[in-house]
């Protein structure tokens, strides 16, 4: 039987006036054309998010169902879900997997759109046909990029709903802090902006490099590259809290000065001028190749950390850089296209 | 006159840093005519019919479709390429049903449908399991269902076999008689255009080497056989000119009547064809309904 989504008319002179399938309905144009034309990808990435969903349903029923069993077991303890100490431990695994695999999210997002969505319709020569129908090859463009950019956020946000409803109970524990690789970008706005970006870049690079395989491992490649690069100096975008005061007992004061939840990217001494160094690295001898002031007496200690508050700040300039990214790739896949046709 | 469907002052086309596809070609296609486009492989064929498209941009020149640029042509035309590109993964009935969604108020079903069942071609079928003949017509009724005014075709009927090829052309020559379309179609072989074409464009290496009705291009030469060289037929045009047996046989556009010695007849499309493609260096003929017109020009 045919489903009503997404089927285009079995005769050839029937007109269905379904949900989306109508002349009047959202579905038609080259709207049509494109969810017609990768029918297939999209029921599999729909039936991968219901599994997903599922998995991550039936994993937090037993992370409750079997809760951590507080005995001390001598040797090695009674498994009590499927072969694992309890429920949550898988849990825990599953999510901690699950949070990196949302960073391959954009990588897939953009593999598809340069490969199977873009190049392979300029290496088989279906964009002549696309192009020569009434429809602008601009607007052909215009209508495939924004078809790619609304599924692909449709669809990165609901993988972040999956991890967030599977993640909940584990949100602050080890390796689940909100500024964890993953964790934090499958929180917050940036993901989806990945996402974008992966969509412009793929078209972009789809078009000029015109090779399915290459343009497809070539975007993977640009935007896993921003994602590493972005992800490493993320911490540099918004100012970070600076906490000082003077060297008086051999205890660490940092740990008392730093808020829980928060997130530190450095602490060390300082000597008389105010210079940073490491005490382990500089005292009571210089190790080598580690920068040290000549003055290593120390005098006070330094503590800089970005609190739990400073989430979205650093969401949203990293959002913002990501998406100029991406408006320029589309901007200039405009461009390419303009250049190539009349 | 009649209409102008497409009309080239000095257009040229060069991919990259390679030898030019098209240098400096001008001329005129009248409109409602079937005009066939013929040269060798690589002589730039496809080059033009992709201009006239709309799917490239010349290097320079300018090219008039349908009385605007290719581009604002766009919706009035319509272009199969020579490996008819469809999607394999689509059925017959989607592949049609994409053409009514990409030219909305313009898309003719019935007819589409109907060119696609003179085939035989089950619309429930994927394009991937169709012959090269059942591709070939529905890349046609593609083309057609768009109700263009002008239809560029772009090796048509190669790689079909021959009741394939006389199959669709019959189903093309019809729809272009009933409609009044204009067809350019280009091609390499000769005898598929004889009996459909009655205008002639002849390109090689990248020049317009020939342009006119197909009856008075043959009118405008000769086939001459004398027992004497080719040197005594200086007033003419000699276009190519052969030693056979104890005399010579040439090619000439007549300046006037013929010397007596020699004895003259009218060529067929196949000698005036391989005349020109044998001697690149012969000048080009452009017969006055295919030279735009200099007093009406569209001024850029």
């Amino acid at each position: 039987m045919s489903t009503p989504l997404l089927n285009g008319p079995r005769g050839l002179d029937n007109n269905p006036r379904g949900f989306l399938n109508g002349p009047r309905g959202f579905l038609k144009g080259p709207r049509w054309v494109e969810l017609r034309l990768h029918r297939t990808a999209l029921r599999a990435t729909l039936a991968a998010l219901l599994l997903a969903a599922a998995l991550t349903v039936f994993l937090r029923w037993g992370a409750s169902a079997y809760p951590p069993v507080d005995v001390d077991c001598f040797g090695p303890c009674e498994p009590t879900f499927l072969g694992f100490a309890d429920g949550e431990h898988l849990l825990r695994e599953a999510m901690n997997k699950a949070s990196h695999a949302l960073l391959l999210l954009p990588l897939l997002v953009g593999f598809f759109v340069a490969g199977p969505y873009t190049a392979r319709e300029l290496e088989s020569g279906t964009h002549q046909l696309a192009w020569t129908q009434s429809v602008t090859p601009a607007r052909w463009l215009a209508s495939r990029l924004t078809t790619a950019a609304a599924l692909s956020t449709g669809f990165a946000l609901a993988a972040m709903a999956v991890f967030r409803f599977g993640s909940a109970d584990l949100r602050g524990s080890w390796n689940m802090s909100w500024a964890d690789r993953g964790v934090y970008e499958g929180s917050g706005p940036v993901l989806v902006a990945y996402c974008l970006f992966a969509v412009a870049v793929g078209t972009l690079t789809g078009l000029l490099v015109r090779r399915t395989l290459l343009a497809a491992s070539l975007t993977g490649l640009v935007t896993g590259a921003v994602l590493a690069v972005l992800g490493s100096v993320r911490w540099q975008l918004w100012p970070v809290v600076q906490v000082s005061g003077p060297a008086t007992t051999m205890e660490p004061h940092w740990i008392k000065a730093r808020p829980p939840g928060s997130f530190m990217t450095d602490t060390g001494v300082t000597n008389a001028a105010g210079e940073r160094f490491i005490a382990r690295q500089c005292t009571p001898d210089q190790m080598a190749h580690f920068p040290c002031p000549s003055d290593t007496r120390i005098t006070g200690w330094f503590l800089d950390y970005h609190p739990r508050s400073h989430f979205w700040y650093t969401q949203f300039v990293e959002t913002g850089i990501v998406l100029a990214l991406a408006a320029a790739a589309a901007y200039a896949a405009f461009r390419v296209l303009r250049r190539r046709t009349a | 006159m009649t209409g102008t469907a497409i009309e080239a002052a000095a257009l040229s086309k060069t991919y990259g840093r390679r030898a030019p596809a098209l240098h400096d070609c001008t001329f005129r296609l009248p409109a409602g005519r079937i005009c066939a486009v013929v040269g060798p492989n690589g002589a730039g064929k496809s080059t033009l019919l992709a201009l006239a498209a709309g799917l490239a941009r010349p290097t320079a020149g300018r090219l008039t479709v349908l009385g605007t640029t290719p581009a604002a042509a766009r919706a009035r035309l319509a272009y199969v390429a020579q490996d008819k590109p469809l999607h394999p993964q689509l059925s017959v009935a989607d592949t049609l049903r994409l053409g009514a969604e990409l030219n909305p108020g313009r898309w003719d079903a019935a007819l589409a449908g109907r060119v696609v069942a003179e085939g035989e071609v089950d619309p429930g079928v994927r394009v991937r399991a169709l012959s090269g003949g059942q591709r070939t017509r529905v890349a046609l009724a593609l083309a057609l269902g768009k109700r263009a005014e002008l239809l560029l075709l772009d090796e048509p009927m190669a790689d079909l076999d021959p009741l394939a090829r006389h199959q669709l052309m019959g189903t093309l020559m019809a729809q272009a008689a009933e409609h009044g379309t204009t067809v350019v179609m280009s091609s390499h072989i000769v005898g598929e255009l004889a009996d459909s074409c009655d205008q002639l464009l002849l390109v090689s290496g990248g020049r317009i080497r020939l342009g006119g009705p197909i009856d008075d291009l043959l009118a405008a030469h000769s086939l001459v056989t004398g027992r004497r060289p080719a040197a005594g037929l200086a007033p003419h045009t000699v276009v190519e000119s052969r030693a056979s047996g104890r005399g010579t046989t040439a090619l000439i556009r007549p300046a006037g009547p013929v010397d007596a010695g020699w004895e003259a007849r009218e060529p067929s499309l196949e000698d005036l064809l391989l005349a020109h493609l044998r001697s690149p260096d012969a000048p080009a003929l452009l017969t006055e309904d295919a030279s735009p017109a200099t007093g009406n020009e569209v001024t850029a």
